[in-house]
């Protein structure tokens, strides 16, 4: 009877290896990667994921391997006790130490060019999250933000050049909120009181989903927009007809809403 | 088992329409007519579940049964019950603005059900026009919690855009048919009879609900399609002007913002940070205002009869006392009503160097608020209540105006204030 547990732990792993496996065929794996420094993070990703993989592997089929051997209906003998062994715990802590150190070290530069290494290119944009909305703010024409041709949107639809770096201001109205691109493996928290900066490069024109990644309030599974990457002369022109929607003074001029 | 007997979902009744209850209370409607109202109702616009819509209201059943009823999507992925899904946690079921995460709103929700719109392009008395609410829709309301619906398919958006109609006529029709039996149908206070409301068989009541549908709702909709403000083309500042003609507008602008014609300081303060005049009421919560008034004077009122009582005797103390009795029973009614409404909030001024335009920012948005001010607000109008008339304002001041106005966020203040006077309150 006993033995049987040892088999329902043997189910951790092996139904573990197995969601991973065909989780790609059900899409419930990443979306498609658009950025540049997405490969990056996809490559870690898939090595943490082998690494921690395969120790977790072993360790569940050792752990299924003592249960199956030493399970009390089978073993008749008296019970041995061991006093440890100091050469065991020396290597189980330096190994992983190792491992890990290693992991540190490894995603260090990822880290650095995703968070620390900020571009020097003037602000694309400045993205506002409020309950439970995101809001955006252009430059404008002369290129400088808090200056009276600057373009407000707040439905969502955010446009950005492609294959262009790009550098984004990010803050809070109200609570935190987390500026997530799926698409761009890029997210940051939007912290209340704290404008901070976000940067990428988008490779591929389309139209991808922003999404909330802070739980922010009951309605923080619903806020979500659309950006769409597009060529540099496309994203002036949306940029023009957004300003002169903006600025529109009479009825005739303003495009159907 | 017993655990589990709990997660075996029960099948909840479904949600219905309530009346106002701060209208019925207020107008001391005897249970009976109460009911006669919300039957009349429910055979006129369905319940929220089934929707019906009689063809003089011009609404398309087919878009408000996509919005209506529970939310549940088919096997085809197409969503079901939007109104339920999107909206009814903030306006409520019966369009309200008391749904169950209203309280924590800063401003409230919008109640739909007097059919008063802040941010439209019509007349202030009149209703928006459906680009207007459909702009509402699409680019949500910034600095406040109304989200945008633009990534939602245009269908969806044209189906909540016909159940928030639905919704306001429908609570404009309850305003109707509550004046309508206030002013016609009987009730003896003293006998207790209640003249009956009987619509299947009184072909003069049908005339009159029906008329009271085409000319008092259905009416005021139609009209707004054609009254929306459009400015006079030989007043709109050209395109392109130097920067000193625009300097020069706004300068003008700022002497009329600060002067008395259009006394913009008396509510948005002395340096157009909203921090003027911070008393007043909106329309709606002046509504709830004046009920929780009215339950105050008639404690007070109940107050002194308990004194007078003492001094009478005989048949006129039994008539007092059956009056005492009657108006402690109204009381203690309107003391319920008014708990369960949202604390009235009064309407503070915008503070106008946020750079933060509710109801939009372009020199049209600007214009319009001007002109017509903010209907259910206490932000006037300076242009004419209606075509025709005359204004305080002539057009070319609105612009002016305008023009200050969209420079005021970038405009240092001379002898800058720290903070406004009630920063608590202007935190907007």
């Amino acid at each position: 009877m006993n033995r049987f547990w040892a088999l329902v732990f043997l189910l951790v792993p092996v139904l573990g290896v197995a969601t991973f496996v065909v989780a790609p065929y059900y899409h419930h794996w990443f979306p498609p990667d658009v950025s540049e420094l997405g490969r990056v993070i996809d490559r870690l990703f898939m090595f943490v994921l082998w690494l921690t993989g395969a120790v977790f592997v072993a360790t569940e089929c050792t752990l299924f391997y003592f249960m199956w051997k030493y399970n009390a209906r089978s073993n008749h003998e008296p019970i041995k006790f061991s006093h440890g062994s100091h050469t065991l715990e020396v290597v189980w802590t330096i190994l992983p130490t190792v491992t890990l150190s290693f992991i540190a070290i490894y995603q260090m530069n990822a880290w650095a060019d995703a968070k620390m290494r900020k571009p020097d290119v003037p602000i694309t944009a400045e993205i506002t999250g409020r309950q439970f909305n995101w809001d955006v703010r252009y430059p404008g024409a002369d290129g400088v933000l808090n200056t009276p041709d600057d373009i407000f949107r707040y439905d969502g639809q955010i446009h950005l050049p492609v294959n262009e770096e790009i550098l984004l201001l990010i803050q809070s109205r109200d609570v935190l909120h987390s500026f997530f691109l799926p698409n761009i493996r890029i997210k940051q928290d939007v912290v209340p009181g704290m404008a901070q900066n976000m940067w990428f490069k988008a490779k591929v024109p389309g139209e991808y989903d922003i999404v909330c990644a802070e739980l922010c309030g009951w309605g923080h599974y619903r806020m979500r927009g659309r950006v769409t990457f597009e060529p540099r002369a496309d994203y002036e022109a949306w940029l023009k007809r957004m300003y002169d929607e903006q600025e529109a003074k009479t009825v005739a001029m303003t495009p159907s809403e | 088992m017993t655990i589990l007997a709990g997660c075996v979902q029960a099948e909840s009744d479904p949600p219905q329409f309530h009346l106002d209850m701060v209208q019925v209370s207020a107008n001391q409607l005897v249970p009976q007519h109460q009911q006669a109202i919300a039957d009349i109702l429910d055979a006129m616009f369905g319940t929220p579940d089934e929707p019906f819509v009689l063809p003089e209201t011009g609404l398309d059943l087919r878009k408000l049964k996509m919005a209506a009823g529970p939310s549940w999507s088919d096997q085809g992925g197409t969503k079901h019950g939007l109104y339920r899904r999107n909206c009814a946690h903030c306006h409520g079921i019966s369009g309200n603005g008391r749904g169950p995460t209203a309280a924590i709103l800063d401003p409230y929700p919008r109640d739909y059900r007097p059919g008063i719109f802040k941010f439209k392009s019509t007349y202030n008395p009149n209703e928006p026009t459906d680009e207007d609410l459909h702009h509402t829709l699409m680019n949500g309301i910034p600095g406040t919690a109304m989200p945008a619906f633009s990534i939602f398919p245009p269908d969806e958006v044209a189906a909540l855009l016909e159940y928030v109609k639905y919704l306001s006529m429908r609570g404009q029709m309850e305003t109707a048919l509550v004046q309508y039996v206030v002013d016609n149908i009987d009730y003896d206070s003293v006998t207790g009879e209640a003249d009956p409301i009987d619509l299947v068989n009184d072909p003069d009541l049908r005339a009159d609900v029906m008329s009271l549908l085409t000319e008092d709702v259905v009416a005021k909709w139609e009209l707004s399609e054609e009254d929306v403000i459009v400015p006079d083309d030989s007043t709109i500042p050209p395109d392109g002007r130097s920067v000193v003609e625009i300097a020069a507008s706004v300068k003008a602008g700022r002497e009329l913002f600060y002067g008395t014609k259009a006394n913009c300081t008396k509510c948005h303060g002395p340096t157009g940070l909203g921090d003027g005049q911070q008393d007043d009421y909106d329309y709606w919560s002046k509504a709830v205002k004046t009920f929780e008034e009215g339950t105050t004077a008639l404690a007070a009122t109940i107050q002194l009869d308990k004194q007078n009582l003492a001094k009478l005797d005989g048949d006129a103390y039994k008539n007092a006392q059956a009056e005492l009795a009657a108006k402690e029973r109204e009381l203690t009614e309107r003391q319920e009503v008014a708990a369960m409404q949202l604390p009235p909030r009064h309407a503070i001024p915008r503070n106008l160097r946020a750079n933060m335009f509710r109801g939009g920012r372009r020199p049209l948005d600007l214009y319009r608020r001007v002109n017509q001010g903010i209907a259910g607000t206490p932000m006037p109008a300076t242009g004419p209540a209606m075509p025709g008339a005359q204004g305080t304002l002539t057009e070319q001041e609105m612009w002016q105006i305008v023009d200050y106005v969209r420079s005021l966020p970038y405009e240092p203040a001379s002898q800058p204030q720290m903070r406004p006077l009630n920063s608590e309150a202007v935190v907007n």
